[in-house]
């Protein structure tokens, strides 16, 4: 998947990400493809400002450790992050639903017919 | 400097960081922080392409593909110096150099009110000349100096208490201003906008005012002591002696911050 389609969306996916528990900027990315099962490819370094404007504003916090010999800064999510993941979780699936409803739906017959004018 | 693999001026993964950090804005905590964050992204991601069985240099390469280019990491495009930062940085300027201003004219206040007491208001204003004022403008100036029977006296006395009151209002709005500039530079301590303007281009701005304000005062004082025998020199003296130190402090804080900048050149 292109990596401008996901831009919109980056924020719930890493929430969604981190609400399985903490990690740091490069677990973030692996566990994001893994669990896309390689679909979200974009380029990694995108991760680290929208990771950072996450925290300004409340979502996630962080804190330094040292993982397998190398200093890294974990993030998790706040209890202020849950509840934007859980709505923005909510809004996604009613419109995901939505979207595979009108998808999944026969072509109406005023747009065949407007497509016959065309 | 180590001869250390990681420290070699080849080394694609420094290179890249070297970039980043000029490329960094925020406060010198966030971007040490990005800084080490991203190192230990691509060191794992160069350990997992050696682990893979890749030559280092291929792993560096792939790992640097994957993250993407500096300006990814920044989260801005590339060169872009942000009008914000500029915008800022010239409104700390502003605040700097217009505070320090105000603030000095406030002094020279208090040094007219020394050359008031030691002088007399005579010293310190210039009357206006006979026929430019009425009766009533005497009866007021007179109004408010009840100890004398002289208009001019009072017109006198009434000019230096204007100009030592106008001189405190612009001492106070001054401090006012540089309340606001240590305000505004605790808010907007980060990297860009440091660096939006050349080091100490308000120190210097702050110095070639002031001094030039100083030549300007002092050269009418001059004036009025050779043509009008020392009446009026008062308020250009006062505020030329202000306008000088202010000259001299600004200079002083323009030479501390080239200092400072030549310690932090690389």
């Amino acid at each position: 998947m292109k990596a401008e389609k996901l831009k919109g969306h980056l924020d719930l996916l890493l929430l969604s990400v981190l609400s399985r528990g903490p990690g740091h900027g490069y677990e973030v990315i692996t566990r994001l493809k893994v669990r896309s099962d390689g679909a979200f490819q974009l380029p990694e370094g995108t991760v680290y400002p929208a990771l950072h404007r996450l925290e300004d504003a409340g979502l996630l916090a962080s804190g330094w450790d040292v993982v397998t010999g190398r200093r890294r800064r974990i993030y998790h999510l706040t209890p202020a992050g849950e509840a934007a993941l859980a709505e923005q979780a909510a809004q996604w699936r009613e419109f995901s639903g939505s979207m595979a409803r009108v998808l999944g739906a026969p072509a109406a017959p005023a747009l065949a017919t407007a497509g016959g004018m065309a | 400097m180590s001869g250390g693999t990681g420290d070699a001026p080849s080394d694609l993964i420094e290179d890249y960081l070297d970039r980043l950090l000029v490329s960094l804005s925020g406060s010198p905590r966030q971007v040490r922080h990005t800084l080490a964050e991203v190192e230990a992204h691509l060191r794992d991601a160069v350990a997992e392409g050696i682990a893979a069985g890749l030559p280092e240099e291929t792993a560096q390469v792939q790992a640097l593909e994957r993250i993407g280019p500096v300006h990814a990491v920044t989260g801005r495009p590339a060169g872009l110096r942000p009008p914000a930062a500029l915008l800022r940085r010239l409104t700390l300027t502003a605040a700097l150099v217009g505070g320090a201003g105000f603030v000095a004219i406030g002094g020279a206040g208090l040094v007219g009110r020394l050359l008031q007491v030691l002088k007399g208001n005579l010293f310190m204003t210039t009357p206006f000349p006979p026929g430019t004022y009425t009766r009533a403008d005497c009866a007021r100036w007179l109004a408010g100096d009840p100890g004398t029977r002289s208009c001019v006296t009072a017109m006198l006395a009434d000019h230096a208490f204007d100009y030592l009151l106008q001189a405190a209002a612009c001492g106070l709005l001054g401090l006012a201003g540089l309340a606001a500039f240590l305000f505004l530079r605790r808010r907007w301590s980060d990297r860009a906008t440091a660096t939006a303007l050349p080091a100490g281009t308000a120190e210097g701005l702050g110095a070639a005012l002031a001094g030039v304000a100083a030549v300007a005062c002092f050269g009418q004082a001059v004036d009025l002591e050779t043509v009008q025998r020392g009446v009026g020199v008062g308020e250009p003296l006062s505020l030329g002696i202000a306008a000088a130190v202010a000259a001299v402090a600004f200079a002083l804080a323009l030479r501390h911050r080239q200092r400072v900048a030549r310690l932090r050149a690389p």
